[in-house]
């Protein structure tokens, strides 16, 4: 009973900083959605909006093309991710493999970067007329690849940074989880005559689920909340063939300081995003929410 | 000897006269800033030449002349507003003094952001250095007055026009004149009207198909403010389209209730201008203002209209540019009737850009920022200022010898600046002026990238502009 008292007193200053910068902040924004407020407006002040805010989100396109775009992008990103994350984790775990560590050192690198210099490099290697991608590509494959035109190229090319960055964190988890997995179940499915195949989908997969489940949920939210990489490379561009509903987000919030809207915005992303993350949950684990 | 002697005390008297004047400079602004010694004021500005020459030489002179440490930060357009913004309207007071560009004053007056420049010199006569004039400037310090009281809220730092750069070498050419004439009939000119401009370039981008040269540069970002600029300010003012379209009394924006950004001269201009892309290099859909500051600097336009904060180093600068020695000036192509309307005073030609120091309310080190400001609007300090980045604020450093030189080189761009500046205008009066480019701007980029017409684009961005009006109060 006193040691956890004693707990109890250690966690709160964390329980107060999180209360301070997480709840604080979204009772804030909650409270703001219900507003009409825009500080350049003739009159700056915050003027009750009730349901307005989000009665208009249901019928601006602008707004629901984005968060379409933004949920193709995340599935895309999160599956080849996964796929991909997990052949060049069994690659890496190979013993046969020649220069193991230097290739998991290399291929480990770009989760270090920070995602705007990601960003800024993929425009340079990108950005027509000058990058060596165009230039490339234009010359061995006569393709005219370019992003600031061609909706296809710029949102492929969001697609394929984001494998780029992310896709060595999925290999690190994975690797981690298989590593983890024990030897035993794995024999006896041998030894029962199962296939590779079998025995990856009924001993492998469900054993890695809670890796799995993890990775996913972060690669999801972090993919449906991309701003600072997709700003450098593309700006949302061409026209608004990549923005996201992170850009979107900001540029209602800030450039335009329509703050009532932004904040209903916000939340109604942050319900899809909680609402994707328990569909996930319930499709993975066959549960409908808490820990077993 | 006795010569001798009159000389020493000749060169004593001289010395003397010398270090007592330069004492007494100095001693003013040590003076002057003796209480806010040690302090540090921190700035913030886009990076511009004019920006970098504040960061790498005046701030370091202020701070060795007053001991008062400049910080300075010069970063990319969209960051500075973002931060200088955020900063104004948090009252964190980060920054002591922020760069206010000419075409967002307006909006930082309309809130309250800035300290009140006059007024507070007035306030406080000992920080007031006899040296600062606000006579001494150009009219642009007009641009940056409350239009209410008339006080100065901005000290200038830059200020240019955008005009139309090409290859004189290349328009100089016999040869290449030769085969303009046999190819169009006509003489190779810098162009005066659009259907000129679009025949140049449609020559050189042939002409130049295996040189990695192209007829013009379009400042078209698919997905940067750049390209609402290039069109609302520079392009469609040509054709006689002023103001962004909006009427400025009524915030009308659409032709049926009195606006004019749908009306047929902007939808003939937008045509133009994206039609123009076809003539200009790939990166153009990619390009803000320093990307076609670097095409023309790379020898891969013959013309195009181009920042004049970029026009010194373009024409004189070897170890960035390819094309020094070779680069004209003139005034833009217009429809017929818009110079007349320019030069009586009814309208304009372009943009007369720039932007100025303020002083957020936020400001922990308010007078020490407004010693900082002063020692920059000096009469001294503007001729080195403006060679470093062809900006000009004050009219007395148009006949400095130095800038009668490098005009020299420029081919006249400092004379155009001087002579027909009148002809350009600033941005228009709005507060809500980053609201509508964010409501505008998307159609912009939507009729560069194809995806729908360019009368499309005007008819459905100048509907959302109203409505944006409407919604922000000013319409009814």
């Amino acid at each position: 009973m006193r040691q956890s008292n004693i707990g109890w007193l250690f966690l709160t200053p964390a329980t107060l900083i999180l209360f301070i910068v997480g709840f604080v902040p979204f009772i804030y924004i909650l409270y703001v959605g219900f507003f009409d407020w825009n500080t350049n407006a003739v009159d700056p002040t915050l003027r009750w909006a009730g349901l307005q805010n989000y009665r208009s989100l249901v019928f601006d396109t602008t707004f629901l093309n984005s968060l379409a775009r933004t949920l193709v992008f995340a599935f895309f990103v999160v599956v080849s991710e996964l796929l991909l994350g997990y052949v060049l984790a069994r690659a890496l775990m190979a013993d046969r493999l020649w220069g193991r560590q230097f290739f998991r050192t290399i291929h480990t690198l770009p989760i270090v970067v920070a995602p705007i210099a990601v960003g800024a490099t993929w425009r340079l290697l990108c950005v027509p007329g000058f990058g060596i991608v165009p230039y490339y590509l234009k010359l061995w494959f006569g393709i005219d690849y370019n992003i600031s035109t061609n909706a296809y190229h710029a949102f492929g090319t969001a697609i394929i940074m984001d494998l780029w960055h992310w896709t060595p964190f999925v290999t690190l988890s994975l690797m981690a989880g298989l590593t983890a997995l024990p030897k035993e179940p794995l024999e006896q499915a041998q030894i029962d005559g199962g296939n590779k195949l079998q025995i990856f989908w009924y001993v492998i997969v469900p054993m890695l689920k809670p890796v799995l489940l993890t990775t996913v949920f972060i690669r999801l939210m972090d993919a449906l909340r991309s701003v600072d990489e997709i700003w450098m490379l593309t700006k949302g561009g061409p026209a608004e063939a990549t923005r996201f509903i992170g850009l979107h987000i900001w540029i209602n919030v800030f450039p335009k300081t329509d703050y009532g809207y932004g904040a209903a915005m916000s939340l109604l992303t942050l319900y899809v995003t909680i609402v994707l993350s328990w569909l996930l949950f319930v499709a993975m684990t066959g549960r409908k929410g808490g820990a077993q | 000897m006795n010569s001798f002697v009159k000389a020493v005390g000749v060169g004593f008297i001289s010395l003397g006269l010398w270090s007592s004047t330069a004492l007494a400079q100095d001693s003013w602004w040590k003076t002057a800033a003796q209480p806010y010694q040690g302090a540090t004021i921190r700035g913030i500005s886009e990076s511009t030449p004019a920006s970098k020459y504040v960061e790498q030489v005046l701030g370091p002179k202020f701070t060795e002349e007053t001991g008062i440490k400049v910080e300075f930060e010069a970063t990319s357009w969209d960051q500075m507003y973002d931060k200088a913004i955020k900063d104004m309207e948090a009252n964190t007071g980060i920054y002591d003094f922020v760069y206010i560009e000419q075409d967002i004053v307006y909006t930082y007056l309309a809130r309250n952001f800035l300290v009140d420049i006059t007024k507070s010199l007035a306030d406080n006569a000992k920080i007031a250095s006899p040296d600062f004039k606000p006579e001494n400037f150009t009219t642009f310090l007009n641009y940056f007055k409350d239009p209410k009281s008339g006080n100065v809220m901005g000290v200038p730092m830059e200020a240019f026009i955008k005009p139309y750069l090409y290859r004189k070498d290349l328009f100089d050419d016999p040869a290449i004149q030769k085969a303009y004439k046999d190819s169009t009939g006509a003489d190779l000119k810098p162009a005066t009207t659009h259907d000129e401009y679009t025949q140049i370039a449609k020559f050189f981008t042939e002409y130049g198909a295996d040189k990695e040269l192209w007829g013009t540069t379009v400042q078209a970002s698919s997905s940067h403010p750049a390209a609402f600029y290039e069109f609302f300010e520079s392009i469609a003012p040509t054709f006689g389209v002023y103001n962004w379209g909006i009427d400025g009394t009524t915030f009308a924006a659409t032709e049926a209730n009195g606006g004019q950004m749908n009306s047929a001269a902007a939808k003939k201009a937008l045509n133009y201008w994206v039609d123009l892309l076809k003539y200009a290099p790939p990166e153009s859909t990619s390009s803000t203002w320093d990307e076609v500051a670097g095409t023309f600097a790379a020898g891969r336009a013959a013309q195009g209209l181009v920042y004049g904060e970029n026009a010194a180093w373009i024409a004189t600068d070897e170890s960035k540019s390819t094309v020094v020695g070779k680069v004209g000036v003139s005034l833009p192509p217009v429809e017929a009737g818009v110079m007349e309307a320019a030069e009586s005073g009814k309208g304009y030609i372009g943009y007369y850009d720039g932007g100025a120091f303020g002083i957020p309310h936020s400001s922990k080190n308010k007078e020490a920022s407004l010693l900082f400001l002063q020692y920059i609007g000096q009469a001294s300090v503007q001729t080195d200022w403006a060679l470093a980045g062809s900006r000009i604020v004050m009219n007395s450093t148009y006949d400095d010898p130095k800038i009668v030189d490098q005009d020299k080189k420029m081919n006249g761009y400092y004379t155009l600046m001087r002579e027909d500046g009148k002809l350009f205008a600033g941005a228009p009066p709005f507060p809500f002026h980053s609201q509508v480019l964010q409501v505008v701007a998307p159609f912009i980029y939507k009729a560069i990238v194809g995806e729908i017409k360019p009368d499309d684009a005007l008819d459905q961005a100048a509907t959302a502009a109203e409505a944006e009006l409407v919604k922000l109060g000013y319409r009814k």
